[in-house]
């Protein structure tokens, strides 16, 4: 399912858009080297990290969303940078787990 | 010399805004390229462990790319405090990051292994109080 479907199904918020490509699958993880070396391409990336190198880890890995969990809201920084790269950067008010069933469930991944 | 496209980068020690910036730019490079995207992640995991490890452990330094027909050749060159035990920082896990640094997801201690894992050569040149240079290739 595209990103911006996914957006409307699950009625998150949308703090920045990038291309609406498929989310093929889903990783969750806060420590970057983690995410860079383990998190699958076109994925959605469920994290509760917020700052700006969030946006550089998500452009390098190319996954299709970052979806921020437990109603964390991009900083300044971190939302300029992801507007600029054309980042999907989404938000929630649920917690990973609950996210996380919550992709699989709409994206079916 | 044999021909090849060279990309050179300052990274700012300072600033935790650009950092990943030169990983990125090589990354897009060689995409552009046509380099398979099985090697652009390898190259873009390795490159931006090394380009982190200039920011939060040496106040920056400079990036220089070599990108040949079938291998890319990155050094990272810093003037930090050099790797007084490089068998240790080696190590899966072995951080001497600071709570602050871990707290924007850095420092799990996992760099240099990606580094090493994800080329096909690395060598660390190191000296305490002078800096590190840290060379990685991955083939094509
Ligand atoms: N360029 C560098 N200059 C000085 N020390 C470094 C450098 N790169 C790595 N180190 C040292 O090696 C350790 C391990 O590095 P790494 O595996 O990348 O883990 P991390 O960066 O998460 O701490 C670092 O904590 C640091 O002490
Ligand atoms: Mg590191």
């Amino acid at each position: 399912m595209n990103v911006s479907q996914f957006v409307k199904e699950a009625g998150c918020t949308v703090f920045s858009e990038g291309e609406d490509r498929a989310i093929e699958s889903g990783y969750c993880g806060d420590f970057l080297s983690n995410i860079i070396s383990r998190a699958t391409d076109a994925c959605a990336w469920l994290t509760v990290m917020n700052n700006v190198n969030v946006a550089a880890v998500a452009t390098l890995i190319d996954c299709a969303c970052v979806l921020l969990c437990e109603g964390v809201a991009p900083d300044e920084a971190f939302a300029a940078r992801a507007a600029s790269l054309g980042i999907w950067v989404l938000g929630t008010k649920e917690n990973v787990f609950e996210a996380c069933k919550t992709v699989a469930r709409i994206c079916n991944v | 010399m044999e021909d090849c496209i060279r990309l050179e980068y300052d990274v700012d020690g300072e600033n935790f805004a650009s950092a990943g910036n030169a990983s990125e730019s090589v990354k897009r490079t060689l995409k552009q390229l046509g380099v398979s995207p099985e090697f652009v992640r390898k190259v873009a995991i390795a490159m931006y462990e090394g380009e982190i490890n200039m920011v939060i452990h040496a106040h920056g330094g400079k990036a220089l790319a070599e990108i040949y027909p079938d291998h890319i050749g990155i050094y990272l060159k810093d003037s930090g405090p050099g790797i007084a035990d490089v068998d240790l920082a080696m190590k899966a896990g072995y951080s001497t990051a600071t709570e602050n640094i871990r707290s924007l997801g850095f420092g799990a201690g996992m760099g240099l292994p990606n580094m090493k894992k994800y080329s096909d050569e690395m060598t660390i040149e190191t000296a305490v109080g002078v800096g590190t240079t840290v060379y990685l290739r991955v083939n094509f």
